[in-house]
Protein backbone atom coordinates (compact mmCIF):
# COMPACT_ATOMS: atom_id res chain seq x y z
CA UNK A 1 0.00 0.00 0.00
CA UNK A 2 1.21 3.63 -0.68
CA UNK A 3 2.02 5.78 1.86
CA UNK A 4 -0.55 7.61 3.44
CA UNK A 5 -0.70 11.29 5.24
CA UNK A 6 -3.20 12.68 7.37
CA UNK A 7 -4.81 15.77 6.45
CA UNK A 8 -3.46 17.13 9.91
CA UNK A 9 0.15 16.60 9.42
CA UNK A 10 -0.12 17.37 5.35
CA UNK A 11 -1.34 20.98 6.31
CA UNK A 12 1.86 21.26 8.74
CA UNK A 13 4.34 19.73 6.04
CA UNK A 14 2.87 21.78 3.31
CA UNK A 15 2.40 24.63 5.19
CA UNK A 16 -0.95 25.12 3.62
CA UNK A 17 -4.78 25.76 5.30
CA UNK A 18 -7.53 24.11 5.47
CA UNK A 19 -9.25 27.03 3.25
CA UNK A 20 -6.76 26.34 0.92
CA UNK A 21 -7.36 23.14 0.50
CA UNK A 22 -10.94 23.00 0.18
CA UNK A 23 -10.30 25.64 -2.82
CA UNK A 24 -8.31 23.38 -4.33
CA UNK A 25 -10.43 20.72 -4.06
CA UNK A 26 -13.04 22.52 -5.39
CA UNK A 27 -11.18 23.72 -8.66
CA UNK A 28 -10.46 19.94 -9.31
CA UNK A 29 -7.08 20.33 -8.92
CA UNK A 30 -6.61 17.76 -6.43
CA UNK A 31 -8.59 14.08 -7.37
CA UNK A 32 -11.72 13.12 -5.64
CA UNK A 33 -9.77 9.85 -5.28
CA UNK A 34 -7.17 10.66 -3.12
CA UNK A 35 -9.22 11.78 -0.24
CA UNK A 36 -9.32 8.52 1.62
CA UNK A 37 -11.36 8.09 4.89
CA UNK A 38 -10.19 5.72 7.59
CA UNK A 39 -11.55 5.60 10.91
CA UNK A 40 -9.04 6.30 13.69
CA UNK A 41 -9.73 6.98 17.37
CA UNK A 42 -10.83 10.28 16.92
CA UNK A 43 -13.37 9.02 14.33
CA UNK A 44 -13.34 9.51 10.26
CA UNK A 45 -10.07 11.40 9.60
CA UNK A 46 -9.13 12.07 5.59
CA UNK A 47 -6.00 10.53 4.63
CA UNK A 48 -3.98 10.94 1.62
CA UNK A 49 -1.51 9.35 -0.83
CA UNK A 50 1.58 11.30 0.64
CA UNK A 51 4.09 12.04 -2.51
CA UNK A 52 1.20 12.13 -5.00
CA UNK A 53 -0.26 15.02 -2.90
CA UNK A 54 2.67 16.65 -1.91
CA UNK A 55 4.39 16.74 -5.33
CA UNK A 56 0.67 18.47 -6.23
CA UNK A 57 0.96 21.32 -3.83
CA UNK A 58 4.54 22.22 -4.98
CA UNK A 59 3.70 22.50 -8.06
CA UNK A 60 0.28 24.46 -7.36
CA UNK A 61 2.18 26.52 -5.06
CA UNK A 62 5.04 27.32 -7.48
CA UNK A 63 2.63 27.46 -10.47
CA UNK A 64 0.25 29.75 -8.88
CA UNK A 65 0.89 33.10 -9.57
CA UNK A 66 1.36 32.42 -13.29
CA UNK A 67 -1.66 30.78 -14.13
CA UNK A 68 -5.36 30.73 -12.41
CA UNK A 69 -7.20 28.27 -10.85
CA UNK A 70 -8.76 27.40 -13.27
CA UNK A 71 -5.60 26.99 -15.87
CA UNK A 72 -3.89 24.73 -13.48
CA UNK A 73 -7.03 22.69 -13.09
CA UNK A 74 -7.26 22.25 -16.82
CA UNK A 75 -3.33 21.38 -16.73
CA UNK A 76 -3.98 18.51 -14.06
CA UNK A 77 -6.94 17.12 -15.19
CA UNK A 78 -6.06 14.07 -17.49
CA UNK A 79 -8.49 15.19 -20.44
CA UNK A 80 -6.35 16.58 -23.65
CA UNK A 81 -6.46 20.37 -23.91
CA UNK A 82 -4.89 20.26 -27.32
CA UNK A 83 -6.16 18.35 -30.45
CA UNK A 84 -3.54 18.19 -32.37
CA UNK A 85 -0.27 18.96 -32.79
CA UNK A 86 2.61 19.13 -35.73
CA UNK A 87 5.46 17.39 -36.65
CA UNK A 88 7.77 20.50 -36.67
CA UNK A 89 6.13 21.92 -33.53
CA UNK A 90 6.92 18.83 -31.19
CA UNK A 91 10.38 19.13 -32.80
CA UNK A 92 10.86 22.63 -32.65
CA UNK A 93 9.50 23.24 -29.02
CA UNK A 94 12.01 20.37 -27.98
CA UNK A 95 8.89 18.22 -26.90
CA UNK A 96 9.94 14.73 -28.28
CA UNK A 97 13.50 14.09 -30.05
CA UNK A 98 13.65 13.33 -34.11
CA UNK A 99 14.81 10.39 -33.38
CA UNK A 100 11.85 9.58 -31.63
CA UNK A 101 9.57 10.96 -34.14
CA UNK A 102 11.45 8.72 -36.97
CA UNK A 103 11.06 5.64 -34.94
CA UNK A 104 6.86 6.35 -35.03
CA UNK A 105 7.02 7.80 -38.38
CA UNK A 106 8.39 3.99 -38.93
CA UNK A 107 6.51 1.97 -37.66
CA UNK A 108 2.58 4.12 -37.93
CA UNK A 109 3.91 5.36 -41.52
CA UNK A 110 4.39 8.86 -41.68
CA UNK A 111 2.34 11.22 -39.89
CA UNK A 112 2.35 15.38 -40.26
CA UNK A 113 0.11 15.56 -36.83
CA UNK A 114 -0.38 14.08 -33.81
CA UNK A 115 -3.18 13.61 -31.34
CA UNK A 116 -2.87 14.27 -27.65
CA UNK A 117 -2.67 10.11 -27.31
CA UNK A 118 -0.01 10.22 -29.88
CA UNK A 119 2.10 13.15 -28.81
CA UNK A 120 2.02 10.86 -25.54
CA UNK A 121 3.30 7.94 -26.52
CA UNK A 122 6.34 10.13 -28.23
CA UNK A 123 7.02 11.67 -25.03
CA UNK A 124 6.85 8.30 -22.87
CA UNK A 125 8.97 6.68 -25.47
CA UNK A 126 11.25 10.23 -26.05
CA UNK A 127 12.02 10.25 -22.34
CA UNK A 128 13.04 6.00 -22.16
CA UNK A 129 15.19 6.82 -24.84
CA UNK A 130 16.92 9.51 -23.51
CA UNK A 131 17.72 7.99 -20.65
CA UNK A 132 19.22 4.99 -22.31
CA UNK A 133 16.36 2.76 -20.09
CA UNK A 134 15.43 1.46 -23.81
CA UNK A 135 16.97 0.24 -27.45
CA UNK A 136 15.35 1.10 -30.13
CA UNK A 137 14.03 -2.74 -31.06
CA UNK A 138 12.60 -2.09 -27.20
CA UNK A 139 11.09 1.08 -28.31
CA UNK A 140 9.33 -0.68 -30.46
CA UNK A 141 7.79 -3.16 -28.35
CA UNK A 142 6.80 -0.02 -26.31
CA UNK A 143 4.74 1.42 -29.50
CA UNK A 144 2.97 -1.55 -30.30
CA UNK A 145 2.05 -1.83 -26.72
CA UNK A 146 0.42 1.69 -26.70
CA UNK A 147 -1.18 1.33 -29.98
CA UNK A 148 -2.59 -1.88 -29.37
CA UNK A 149 -3.99 -0.49 -25.69
CA UNK A 150 -4.83 2.98 -27.47
CA UNK A 151 -7.89 3.16 -24.68
CA UNK A 152 -5.92 2.39 -21.54
CA UNK A 153 -3.62 4.86 -22.49
CA UNK A 154 -6.25 7.36 -23.12
CA UNK A 155 -8.61 6.76 -20.05
CA UNK A 156 -5.22 8.39 -17.65
CA UNK A 157 -4.72 6.72 -14.63
CA UNK A 158 -2.23 3.79 -15.94
CA UNK A 159 1.25 2.64 -14.93
CA UNK A 160 3.74 1.62 -17.15
CA UNK A 161 6.47 -0.48 -16.01
CA UNK A 162 9.80 -1.87 -17.78
CA UNK A 163 11.10 -5.04 -16.83
CA UNK A 164 14.15 -6.75 -17.23
CA UNK A 165 15.47 -10.39 -16.38
CA UNK A 166 18.62 -11.69 -17.57
CA UNK A 167 18.94 -9.80 -20.99
CA UNK A 168 15.10 -10.37 -21.86
CA UNK A 169 12.93 -7.26 -21.13
CA UNK A 170 9.00 -6.15 -21.07
CA UNK A 171 6.83 -3.96 -20.55
CA UNK A 172 3.85 -3.75 -18.54
CA UNK A 173 0.71 -1.58 -18.32
CA UNK A 174 -1.71 -1.86 -15.76
CA UNK A 175 -4.34 0.35 -13.86
CA UNK A 176 -2.95 2.80 -11.24
CA UNK A 177 -2.18 1.72 -8.53
CA UNK A 178 0.16 -0.57 -9.09
CA UNK A 179 1.11 -3.56 -7.34
CA UNK A 180 3.97 -5.17 -8.03
CA UNK A 181 5.82 -7.64 -6.51
CA UNK A 182 8.85 -8.95 -8.69
CA UNK A 183 11.30 -11.52 -8.13
CA UNK A 184 14.96 -10.89 -7.30
CA UNK A 185 16.69 -10.86 -10.38
CA UNK A 186 14.23 -8.94 -12.24
CA UNK A 187 15.15 -5.47 -12.73
CA UNK A 188 12.40 -2.49 -13.09
CA UNK A 189 14.07 -0.79 -15.25
CA UNK A 190 11.78 2.63 -15.63
CA UNK A 191 8.53 2.92 -13.85
CA UNK A 192 6.14 5.83 -15.08
CA UNK A 193 2.68 7.19 -14.08
CA UNK A 194 0.77 8.28 -17.06
CA UNK A 195 -1.23 10.65 -15.26
CA UNK A 196 2.12 12.37 -14.25
CA UNK A 197 3.23 12.45 -17.93
CA UNK A 198 0.28 14.01 -19.20
CA UNK A 199 0.56 16.84 -16.48
CA UNK A 200 4.10 17.33 -17.57
CA UNK A 201 3.55 16.89 -21.05
CA UNK A 202 0.67 19.49 -20.53
CA UNK A 203 3.02 21.90 -18.96
CA UNK A 204 5.23 21.68 -21.33
CA UNK A 205 3.04 22.47 -24.05
CA UNK A 206 1.17 25.28 -22.50
CA UNK B 1 -29.18 33.19 -39.87
CA UNK B 2 -30.49 30.13 -39.03
CA UNK B 3 -32.72 31.89 -36.10
CA UNK B 4 -34.66 33.59 -38.08
CA UNK B 5 -36.16 30.49 -39.98
CA UNK B 6 -36.96 28.84 -36.69
CA UNK B 7 -40.86 28.29 -35.79
CA UNK B 8 -42.49 29.00 -32.61
CA UNK B 9 -44.46 26.57 -31.00
CA UNK B 10 -47.37 26.93 -28.84
CA UNK B 11 -49.62 24.29 -27.35
CA UNK B 12 -53.01 25.69 -25.76
CA UNK B 13 -54.99 23.15 -24.44
CA UNK B 14 -53.71 19.77 -24.70
CA UNK B 15 -51.39 18.75 -27.69
CA UNK B 16 -48.26 16.69 -28.12
CA UNK B 17 -44.66 17.31 -30.26
CA UNK B 18 -42.43 15.17 -31.18
CA UNK B 19 -39.92 17.97 -30.26
CA UNK B 20 -37.10 19.33 -32.50
CA UNK B 21 -35.98 22.86 -33.12
CA UNK B 22 -38.00 25.68 -32.35
CA UNK B 23 -37.69 29.52 -31.16
CA UNK B 24 -40.06 29.97 -28.70
CA UNK B 25 -41.77 26.79 -27.38
CA UNK B 26 -44.84 28.09 -25.43
CA UNK B 27 -47.44 25.85 -23.22
CA UNK B 28 -50.45 27.11 -21.78
CA UNK B 29 -52.46 24.06 -21.30
CA UNK B 30 -50.98 20.35 -20.63
CA UNK B 31 -48.33 19.32 -23.39
CA UNK B 32 -46.18 16.03 -23.97
CA UNK B 33 -43.19 16.16 -25.58
CA UNK B 34 -41.63 13.08 -26.90
CA UNK B 35 -38.08 13.70 -27.63
CA UNK B 36 -35.50 16.41 -27.44
CA UNK B 37 -36.03 19.62 -27.68
CA UNK B 38 -33.41 22.74 -28.36
CA UNK B 39 -35.30 26.13 -28.57
CA UNK B 40 -34.54 29.84 -27.22
CA UNK B 41 -36.84 30.41 -25.25
CA UNK B 42 -38.96 27.61 -23.45
CA UNK B 43 -42.54 28.70 -21.08
CA UNK B 44 -44.59 26.62 -19.84
CA UNK B 45 -47.83 28.29 -17.61
CA UNK B 46 -49.51 25.33 -17.41
CA UNK B 47 -48.14 21.54 -17.38
CA UNK B 48 -45.71 19.98 -19.69
CA UNK B 49 -43.51 16.44 -19.93
CA UNK B 50 -41.08 16.24 -21.50
CA UNK B 51 -38.99 12.64 -22.46
CA UNK B 52 -36.21 14.32 -23.57
CA UNK B 53 -33.59 16.52 -23.59
CA UNK B 54 -33.98 19.93 -23.50
CA UNK B 55 -31.25 22.88 -24.83
CA UNK B 56 -32.73 26.65 -24.28
CA UNK B 57 -31.42 30.15 -23.75
CA UNK B 58 -34.06 30.94 -21.21
CA UNK B 59 -36.52 28.94 -19.61
CA UNK B 60 -39.41 30.12 -17.40
CA UNK B 61 -41.54 27.53 -15.90
CA UNK B 62 -45.01 29.07 -13.87
CA UNK B 63 -46.64 25.34 -14.06
CA UNK B 64 -44.99 22.27 -13.40
CA UNK B 65 -42.86 20.72 -15.53
CA UNK B 66 -41.60 16.58 -15.71
CA UNK B 67 -38.33 16.80 -18.15
CA UNK B 68 -37.20 13.10 -18.23
CA UNK B 69 -33.78 14.35 -19.60
CA UNK B 70 -31.35 16.47 -18.96
CA UNK B 71 -31.49 20.30 -18.98
CA UNK B 72 -29.09 23.04 -20.33
CA UNK B 73 -30.06 26.50 -20.07
CA UNK B 74 -28.89 29.85 -19.81
CA UNK B 75 -31.70 31.13 -17.26
CA UNK B 76 -33.96 29.27 -15.70
CA UNK B 77 -36.95 30.07 -13.42
CA UNK B 78 -39.12 27.79 -11.40
CA UNK B 79 -42.02 29.70 -10.13
CA UNK B 80 -44.49 26.50 -10.22
CA UNK B 81 -43.37 23.24 -9.72
CA UNK B 82 -40.43 21.04 -11.80
CA UNK B 83 -39.12 17.63 -11.71
CA UNK B 84 -35.83 17.11 -13.38
CA UNK B 85 -34.48 13.68 -13.91
CA UNK B 86 -31.22 14.14 -15.48
CA UNK B 87 -28.71 17.00 -14.99
CA UNK B 88 -29.29 20.48 -15.25
CA UNK B 89 -26.52 22.32 -16.33
CA UNK B 90 -27.02 26.33 -16.10
CA UNK B 91 -25.84 30.10 -15.77
CA UNK B 92 -28.67 30.68 -13.31
CA UNK B 93 -31.19 28.90 -11.71
CA UNK B 94 -34.06 30.63 -9.59
CA UNK B 95 -36.70 28.08 -7.92
CA UNK B 96 -39.18 30.69 -6.12
CA UNK B 97 -41.62 27.34 -6.31
CA UNK B 98 -40.32 23.91 -5.35
CA UNK B 99 -38.05 21.69 -7.72
CA UNK B 100 -36.57 18.44 -7.53
CA UNK B 101 -33.64 17.56 -9.61
CA UNK B 102 -32.38 13.74 -9.35
CA UNK B 103 -29.10 13.84 -11.26
CA UNK B 104 -26.26 16.66 -10.69
CA UNK B 105 -26.62 20.66 -10.79
CA UNK B 106 -23.46 22.68 -11.95
CA UNK B 107 -24.54 26.35 -12.04
CA UNK B 108 -23.07 29.84 -11.47
CA UNK B 109 -25.60 31.07 -9.94
CA UNK B 110 -28.23 29.35 -7.74
CA UNK B 111 -31.11 31.12 -6.12
CA UNK B 112 -33.75 29.18 -4.21
CA UNK B 113 -36.45 31.02 -2.41
CA UNK B 114 -38.58 27.92 -2.52
CA UNK B 115 -37.56 24.68 -1.81
CA UNK B 116 -35.23 22.65 -4.08
CA UNK B 117 -34.00 18.79 -3.53
CA UNK B 118 -31.10 17.39 -5.54
CA UNK B 119 -30.27 13.85 -5.31
CA UNK B 120 -26.52 14.52 -6.79
CA UNK B 121 -23.88 16.95 -6.21
CA UNK B 122 -24.62 20.74 -6.74
CA UNK B 123 -21.78 23.21 -7.61
CA UNK B 124 -21.93 26.79 -8.48
CA UNK B 125 -20.13 30.14 -8.17
CA UNK B 126 -23.21 31.31 -5.95
CA UNK B 127 -25.15 29.46 -3.62
CA UNK B 128 -28.07 31.72 -2.22
CA UNK B 129 -31.27 30.05 -0.24
CA UNK B 130 -34.16 31.90 1.74
CA UNK B 131 -36.33 28.67 1.80
CA UNK B 132 -34.97 24.80 1.79
CA UNK B 133 -32.68 22.89 0.05
CA UNK B 134 -31.97 18.91 0.40
CA UNK B 135 -28.99 18.00 -1.60
CA UNK B 136 -27.76 13.84 -1.24
CA UNK B 137 -24.71 14.74 -2.60
CA UNK B 138 -21.64 17.41 -2.36
CA UNK B 139 -21.99 20.98 -2.26
CA UNK B 140 -19.65 23.16 -3.80
CA UNK B 141 -19.65 26.83 -3.81
CA UNK B 142 -17.71 29.63 -4.29
CA UNK B 143 -20.17 31.28 -1.43
CA UNK B 144 -22.88 29.92 -0.16
CA UNK B 145 -25.17 31.99 1.53
CA UNK B 146 -28.41 30.28 3.88
CA UNK B 147 -31.41 31.63 5.64
CA UNK B 148 -33.32 29.19 6.10
CA UNK B 149 -33.39 25.22 6.49
CA UNK B 150 -30.74 22.54 4.42
CA UNK B 151 -29.57 19.01 4.63
CA UNK B 152 -26.76 18.20 3.17
CA UNK B 153 -25.55 14.50 2.96
CA UNK B 154 -22.23 15.31 1.71
CA UNK B 155 -19.43 17.93 1.97
CA UNK B 156 -20.38 21.51 1.84
CA UNK B 157 -17.26 23.20 0.76
CA UNK B 158 -17.23 26.88 0.01
CA UNK B 159 -15.17 29.57 0.16
CA UNK B 160 -17.19 31.64 2.66
CA UNK B 161 -20.25 29.93 4.54
CA UNK B 162 -22.68 32.26 5.84
CA UNK B 163 -25.45 30.48 7.52
CA UNK B 164 -28.61 31.69 9.27
CA UNK B 165 -30.22 28.82 10.83
CA UNK B 166 -33.87 28.04 10.61
CA UNK B 167 -35.12 24.78 12.03
CA UNK B 168 -32.83 21.72 12.26
CA UNK B 169 -30.36 22.45 9.69
CA UNK B 170 -27.80 19.10 8.67
CA UNK B 171 -24.63 18.75 6.53
CA UNK B 172 -22.22 15.72 7.16
CA UNK B 173 -18.90 17.63 6.68
CA UNK B 174 -18.32 21.68 6.06
CA UNK B 175 -14.86 23.24 4.40
CA UNK B 176 -14.23 26.48 3.71
CA UNK B 177 -12.48 29.55 4.17
CA UNK B 178 -14.64 31.83 6.01
CA UNK B 179 -17.24 30.33 8.00
CA UNK B 180 -19.86 31.82 9.76
CA UNK B 181 -22.98 30.00 11.83
CA UNK B 182 -25.70 32.28 13.42
CA UNK B 183 -28.81 32.14 14.88
CA UNK B 184 -31.89 33.64 12.91
CA UNK B 185 -31.73 36.96 14.98
CA UNK B 186 -35.15 39.09 14.24
CA UNK B 187 -38.01 37.42 15.22
CA UNK B 188 -40.88 38.12 12.14
CA UNK B 189 -44.13 37.13 12.47
CA UNK B 190 -43.87 34.91 10.11
CA UNK B 191 -41.10 33.06 11.46
CA UNK B 192 -42.93 33.13 15.03
CA UNK B 193 -46.04 31.50 12.87
CA UNK B 194 -43.64 28.40 11.82
CA UNK B 195 -42.10 28.57 15.31
CA UNK B 196 -45.70 28.37 16.64
CA UNK B 197 -46.89 25.22 14.45
CA UNK B 198 -43.01 23.59 14.54
CA UNK B 199 -42.61 24.12 18.41
CA UNK B 200 -40.49 21.13 18.55
CA UNK B 201 -38.08 22.22 16.23
CA UNK B 202 -35.30 24.30 17.95
CA UNK B 203 -32.97 26.22 15.42
CA UNK B 204 -29.70 23.75 15.35
CA UNK B 205 -26.69 22.69 12.96
CA UNK B 206 -25.82 19.22 13.38
CA UNK B 207 -22.46 18.59 11.23
CA UNK B 208 -19.54 15.61 12.13
CA UNK B 209 -16.61 17.87 10.97
CA UNK B 210 -16.26 21.56 10.21
CA UNK B 211 -12.94 22.63 8.81
CA UNK B 212 -11.95 25.85 8.13
CA UNK B 213 -9.90 29.35 8.25
CA UNK B 214 -11.95 31.60 10.00
CA UNK B 215 -14.72 30.55 12.33
CA UNK B 216 -17.90 31.68 13.85
CA UNK B 217 -20.44 29.51 15.12
CA UNK B 218 -23.51 28.93 17.30
CA UNK B 219 -25.57 26.87 17.70
CA UNK B 220 -23.68 23.94 16.37
CA UNK B 221 -23.18 20.32 17.13
CA UNK B 222 -19.60 18.68 15.57
CA UNK B 223 -17.48 16.13 16.32
CA UNK B 224 -14.56 17.90 15.40
CA UNK B 225 -14.27 21.57 14.95
CA UNK B 226 -10.50 22.77 13.24
CA UNK B 227 -9.75 25.68 12.28
CA UNK B 228 -6.92 28.88 12.07
CA UNK B 229 -9.02 31.44 14.35
CA UNK B 230 -12.32 29.51 16.22
CA UNK B 231 -14.95 31.69 18.21
CA UNK B 232 -17.32 29.49 19.68
CA UNK B 233 -20.69 31.26 19.86
CA UNK B 234 -23.57 29.94 22.71
CA UNK B 235 -25.22 27.13 22.00
CA UNK B 236 -23.04 25.05 20.51
CA UNK B 237 -21.81 21.48 22.00
CA UNK B 238 -18.63 20.34 20.01
CA UNK B 239 -16.56 17.42 21.57
CA UNK B 240 -13.47 18.34 20.14
CA UNK B 241 -11.99 21.60 18.74
CA UNK B 242 -8.36 22.06 17.51
CA UNK B 243 -7.23 25.51 16.30
CA UNK B 244 -4.53 26.88 15.13
CA UNK B 245 -3.98 30.32 15.96
CA UNK B 246 -7.33 31.72 18.41
CA UNK B 247 -9.91 29.92 20.29
CA UNK B 248 -12.99 31.68 21.99
CA UNK B 249 -15.52 30.04 23.57
CA UNK B 250 -18.91 31.50 25.01
CA UNK B 251 -19.91 30.45 28.40
CA UNK B 252 -22.86 28.81 27.37
CA UNK B 253 -21.02 26.84 24.84
CA UNK B 254 -20.08 23.34 25.62
CA UNK B 255 -17.08 21.94 24.77
CA UNK B 256 -14.88 18.41 25.34
CA UNK B 257 -11.31 18.90 24.36
CA UNK B 258 -9.46 21.75 22.69
CA UNK B 259 -6.16 21.49 21.47
CA UNK B 260 -3.73 24.04 20.14
CA UNK B 261 -1.36 22.87 17.32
Amino acid sequence: MENLISKKDLLEEANISYGQLYRWKRKNLIPENWFIRKSTFTGQETFFPKDDILLRIEKIKTLKDDLSLDELADMFSPSPTLTSLSAEELTNRNIVSQTALDMFNNFHGSNQSFSFTQVLTLYVLNSLLQTGDVNRAEGIDLLKLFHEQALTVKSAGSELFFIRKMGVSFFILTPEPANLFLEPQAKKIAHYKLSQCIEELKLKLS
Amino acid sequence: MERTQLKNISISGSGTSSGGEFNQVKVNGSAHIYGDVICEEFKCNGSAHLEGNITTDTAKINGSTHFEGDVEVKEITINGSSDIDGHLLCDELKVQGSSTIKGDVKGKEIIVRGSASVQGNVSSDEIDVKGQVKIKGDCAAESFEARGNFKIDGLLNAGTIDVELLRHCEAKEIGGENITVKKTRDASGFKKLIKFFMSNHTDQLTVEVIEGDNLYLEHTHAEVVRGNTIEIGPGCDIKRIEYKTSLEVNPDAKVGTQEKI
